[in-house]
């Protein structure tokens, strides 16, 4: 039980400085200066000493979306795969209960971004229910093809199985549903090929969009949201996609588990310096891309056993 | 292991489908030759076949890296197109590549069911040939059609490799030998296409 507690705690405290560290790297990599990979805790530190600013416009969802968009995430988390052998984990949460909570959260961000009634916060919203509402039969599709493949469709317990017996028979409908749950992972927390994190540029903001209203305390629990977001997917692509090294003496398996994490990290950030932002109508050819690959590793999986 | 490249195989073929530029298709063609090459190295070791680690060596410097290498030569020398937007929608090409997928599943399985041994590789090369034809038929231009042929070589191979343990090593000399062939063949029809360009 104390190992549950602690790994939720180091992820949620390890949250913001993967997406920092994401730009940081990136800053490397186009010969900028880098920034430090505590400017998440620092810009949270500065936002919760400023002034919170409400549109007059907006009704009383403003007041409290931003902790309906965090707190879904928050119980998310609980519903991990362990990362340490003999934790305490919850292991009956299926793939519909990780997607449908996760779109929860997306439901109450497009409505903080309806609720002001400014013309961005509009647009980002439906763009976002555009994205999301292609990315959901994906997901439920790998994650499901994951826990078949592992023998159980609880998520928790599908990862401690994969790192029991890794599926070594089964390696192409796993590559499958690897590359799917990438292309997801990218489209759900809205980096490069699917949407900027960083701009402010009108015709290519989705994520952005929706939060340009908010100040203060609430536009820093969106943004933790956006880093535990972030977090979720990484560590659930960790601990099902790259299931090894849970059987460590527990620090060392904590250990293996971040450097898994930051791996993910740097990968994301390779793709984000080699591509660039993909037009809006053609994203739907991505996340196809996505739901074809996740088809194909339950039917290679079904049909020929491999 | 062997299913890991296999896997791969099919992956890269599957995004050579969906890409609109011409050098990133070169580039997946070559992942794709590449896989091919070490799975035929992996199963050459394992089964201490000479002929098929020779045959895999070749395989990744010919295919991998000599013949994407000169056809982006060549393509920068003819002013070959390079945006090249399949004629397939990506909305069917959705629908159409696992229907094609599982389609051979079901039609390979008399095939299967004479073979004991890794018997769903058949099932695996069968299908991406089918996949190399639509790279074929989805395309107008020459260099995506060539690459379509190129991969459904890849795709005879991998079925030649996977279901006898290697073809004799002279029937794959002569491949390799025909391939190059191919591909002066392929550089009159691009320096033909120049022409029409004009």
């Amino acid at each position: 039980m104390i190992l549950y507690l602690t790994t939720i705690l180091l992820l949620l405290l390890i949250a913001p400085i993967l997406l920092s560290f994401i730009k940081s790297l990136k800053m490397i990599w186009l010969f900028k200066r880098p920034s430090s990979i505590f400017q998440g805790y620092r810009n949270f530190s500065k936002l919760l000493t400023k002034e919170t600013i409400i549109s007059q416009e907006s009704s009383s969802i403003t007041r409290y979306a931003p902790f309906l968009v965090l707190s879904p995430l928050l119980i998310t988390m609980f519903f991990l795969p362990p990362i340490v052998e003999g934790a305490y984990y919850v292991s009956f949460v299926d793939a519909f209960t990780i997607t449908g909570l996760i779109s929860l959260s997306t439901f109450f961000l497009m409505l903080l971004g309806l609720d002001s009634a400014s013309a961005f916060g509009g647009m980002g919203s439906s763009r976002e229910a555009f994205i999301s509402a292609l990315v959901e039969p994906a997901m439920v599709l790998t994650i499901f093809s994951v826990s078949m493949m592992a023998g159980n469709l609880g998520v928790g317990q599908a990862g401690v199985n994969l790192a029991e017996h890794f599926p070594k028979e089964h390696m192409a409908s796993f590559i499958f549903a690897g590359i799917s749950f990438f292309i997801l992972l990218l489209a759900e927390n809205g980096r490069i090929p699917i949407d900027n994190p960083e701009t402010h540029l009108e015709l290519t903001m989705v994520h952005e969009a929706m939060i340009l209203d908010i100040t203060g305390v609430y536009l820093a629990i969106i943004e933790t949201a956006s880093s535990v977001k972030f977090v979720i997917f990484s560590s659930l692509f960790v601990s099902l996609f790259m299931p090894w090294g849970l059987e460590l003496y527990a620090p060392m398996a904590i250990l293996v588990f971040i450097v898994k994490l930051f791996i993910v990290a740097t990968v994301v950030a390779l793709l984000e310096v080699n591509m660039a932002k993909l037009r809006l109508f053609k994203v739907p050819n991505l996340l196809g891309i996505a739901i074809v690959f996740a088809f194909l590793s339950l039917i290679t999986f079904y049909v020929l056993g491999a | 292991m062997v299913d890991f490249y296999i896997g791969l195989f099919l992956a890269s073929l599957i995004v050579a489908l969906f890409t609109t530029r011409l050098f990133r298709l070169l580039m997946w063609y070559s992942f794709n030759s590449l896989m091919l090459g070490l799975l035929a190295l992996i199963i050459g070791i394992e089964f201490n076949d000479d002929g098929l680690i020779i045959t895999g060596v070749l395989t990744i410097i010919v295919k991998s890296l000599a013949i994407p290498y000169f056809l982006k030569k060549f393509s920068q020398q003819f002013h070959i197109v390079r945006e090249i937007q399949p004629e397939i929608k990506v909305q069917y090409a959705i629908m159409l590549i696992p229907a094609i997928l599982v389609f051979t599943f079901y039609l390979a399985e008399p095939i299967t069911n004479m073979i004991l041994n890794n018997s769903n590789h058949i099932a695996i090369s069968i299908s991406s040939l089918f996949l190399s034809l639509l790279l074929m038929m989805e395309h107008k231009n020459v260099a995506p059609k060539v690459i379509g042929f190129l991969s459904m070589e890849n795709s005879l191979f991998l079925l030649g490799v996977t279901a006898t343990e290697g073809m004799p090593m002279i029937v794959e000399l002569g491949i390799f030998f025909d391939l190059l062939m191919a591909i002066v063949v392929i550089n009159l029809l691009f320096t033909r296409e120049e022409i029409k360009n004009d």
